[in-house]
């Protein structure tokens, strides 16, 4: 079931507890990383806590990890695949 | 010029993390600090210094924590019983220095910085050795005291939460410090009382 990217906005924000921006600021294709969000990574390590928490996806292999971390739309993707049923 | 004197005071508590101009000032991430290093970087601010112009290399921070980071320490303990664990976030701040890092990174600082865990009454004796040994020209001095409410339940201890900050340099300020100036709290009130007089 393909998730919502404004939802997986909203609790990536609540999550690294991001000031100042809301789910319409954050481009569905922008990268998460160095540029676009500018996330690091502490917030990779939260954001996989985050997988686990709300979605029960536990990520074992960082490779595996990886190309679903490239943007709220890799990661959103990576979600429907993963989400247990 | 051997005389060094405190320049700025300031004491802040979780009540000033509301205000949105100075917390605004400190970036899109002062959210995910843990609560001593968002009051110890949000004092650091209150003192509306300006370094530039400085060598960032010649100001030094010291830090003394009344309870280290026994508060995160609790918050990260107690997120084992979660699913996923605790937040990898929090880990970062399970360090009494953790907060000397946050104002160093905010402000570019590069000078000697010291951590002590204990009361406010070290913080401005060893500072002032910095700048009197030729170390520093000047120095961000704060003193923290968190105690959470669930470490409260551990430790003989009530629960607080506030930060002070003095920032220390050569010249003369709005106090010339002496060998026995070490009560920061009292000396930040002191210098609350001079402002509001002049």
């Amino acid at each position: 079931m393909q998730v919502s990217t404004h939802e997986l906005k909203s609790k990536i924000i609540e999550s690294l507890k991001l000031q100042d921006i809301t789910p319409d600021q954050i481009d569905d294709d922008a990268p998460l990383f160095g540029t676009g969000l500018g996330l690091d990574s502490i917030d990779a390590l939260e954001l996989v806590v985050l997988l686990e928490k709300d979605y029960g996806i536990v990520i074992k292999d960082i490779e595996e990890g990886r190309p679903a971390f490239r943007s709220v739309k890799t990661l959103a993707d990576f979600i429907a695949a993963k989400r247990p049923q | 010029m051997n005389e060094v004197s405190i320049f700025a005071a300031s004491v802040v508590n979780p009540a000033d993390l509301a205000a949105t101009h100075l917390v605004r000032r400190l970036g899109q991430r002062f959210g995910r600090l843990d609560l001593q290093s968002q009051l110890a970087l949000l004092a650091v601010e209150s003192l509306e210094l300006d370094f530039s112009g400085w060598a960032r290399d010649r100001i030094g921070i010291c830090l003394a924590t009344g309870t280290g980071s026994l508060s995160t320490d609790v918050s990260f303990w107690q997120g084992w019983n979660g699913v996923g664990g605790p937040s990898p976030t929090l880990f970062a701040y399970t360090l009494p220095s953790a907060a000397i890092g946050e104002i160093a990174i905010h402000y570019k600082l590069t000078g000697p910085n010291l951590c002590f865990v204990g009361d406010d009454q070290i913080v401005l004796p060893e500072a002032f050795d910095l700048i009197r040994r030729g170390e520093a020209d000047g120095c961000v001095c704060i003193f923290s005291e968190v105690v959470s409410v669930e470490l409260a339940k551990i430790i003989p201890a009530t629960p607080a939460a506030s930060a002070w900050a003095i920032f220390l340099k050569r010249g003369d300020g709005l106090h010339k410090l002496r060998e026995f100036d070490r009560d920061m709290k009292a000396l930040c009130t002191l210098i609350f009382q001079i402002k509001s007089a002049v």
